[in-house]
């Protein structure tokens, strides 16, 4: 079947029906015309997938290696998977990142709580389209393990990198760093050509979205820091103005 | 003295970084930094050349102390091999 996803026409060749539920809301309907990306999982990708857990159904471990599939296919259309929580406030996007367990949830969490009307684009791995000297942010079916997201794109204003602290502060981090830590946040494809594109496209996005370095807790005030450095906004005026 | 085939070299970040790619993937997995100079070397040695020609090309290049760049270019030449990049 024909799905759109990050604006691209993605003809999804699974064997299994869990991904033919799974990606059900981003369905074309046009399933005739040329499509740019086909997502296959081989036989080899499967047996690797499957020998990191046993727990998991095949339609499951098909659908890890399709999206592995579609991501590795991205960077030659100027899109890639960025490992990180993207939130959609007054029409742009924002960007959390940071190793697993470092709070990207929790800090969810608290924008949602806090920042009303924000929604989830994308709670684990969005795709990020370079355009028109900016970035876009798409949500897709893959959403992580709480399922976070919508189909909805918005423009990226802000990367914001999670460390857990006791105090909470937050510091703009020069290209380098944020190059050093995006690095850690995505794929980079085998295939030459991706990869190229994926250098690429990291390097536009450190140059051109501004990214900052997060020191928190759990705390509403953690929330305040990360909205106030990326909008520009005043936290205290915007706190739950529609609750 | 010539770099393997199977890495790409890119400025990210204003940093120059190196990863495999295809076969070289398989093999060697993670990234590699360079400073200005090992990216001029990674150039330099991405075609056939001998040792003695980079410390020349590096001399014109910066107008650096011979001995010194001798010094360098023979710890990074030293680096490639004990790392299986060289052909």
């Amino acid at each position: 079947m024909v799905y759109e996803i990050a604006g691209l026409r993605v003809r999804i060749e699974n064997k299994y029906g869990f991904t033919t539920k799974f990606c059900r809301e981003y369905l074309s309907d046009d399933q005739e015309s040329p499509v740019d990306i086909i997502a296959t999982a081989s036989e080899e990708e499967f047996a690797a997938e499957r020998s990191l857990s046993d727990e998991f159904s095949d339609g499951y471990i098909e659908n890890i290696c399709l999206y592995r599939s579609i991501c590795m296919q991205m960077p030659a259309f100027g899109r890639m998977l960025v490992h990180c929580s993207v939130l959609e406030y007054d029409g742009n996007a924002y960007a959390f990142l940071g190793r697993s367990g470092t709070g990207k949830s929790t800090h969810t969490k608290l924008w949602l709580k806090y920042l009303s009307p924000t929604r989830v684009i994308n709670g684990d791995k969005p795709i990020l389209e370079y355009k028109d000297g900016g970035f876009i942010a798409y949500g897709t079916p893959w959403m992580g393990k709480e399922r976070w997201g919508t189909r909805a794109q918005a423009p990226l204003k802000g990367l914001c990198f999670l460390e857990q602290a006791k105090v909470n502060s937050i510091r703009k981090l020069s290209i380098a760093e944020a190059s050093t830590r995006l690095f850690t946040q995505i794929l980079i494809p085998s295939e030459e050509k991706n990869a190229i594109a994926t250098l690429e496209l990291t390097d536009k996005i450190v140059t051109q979205v501004p990214a900052y370095l997060l020191q928190c807790d759990i705390s509403e005030e953690a929330a305040k820091k990360s909205f106030e450095a990326m909008t520009g906004f005043n936290f205290d005026e915007k706190k739950n103005i529609t609750n | 003295m010539k770099i393997k085939s199977g890495f790409v070299l890119r400025v990210v970040g204003g940093e120059n970084v190196v990863v495999p790619v295809g076969e070289m993937s398989k093999t060697f997995h993670g990234m590699i930094n360079l400073n200005e100079t090992g990216a001029f070397l990674w150039r330099f040695f991405s075609e056939e050349h001998t040792v003695e020609e980079a410390i020349d090309a590096l001399c014109s290049e910066y107008e650096a102390d011979r001995e010194q760049v001798e010094a360098d270019v023979n710890r990074f030449v030293d680096v490639l091999t004990r790392n299986g990049f060289c052909e």
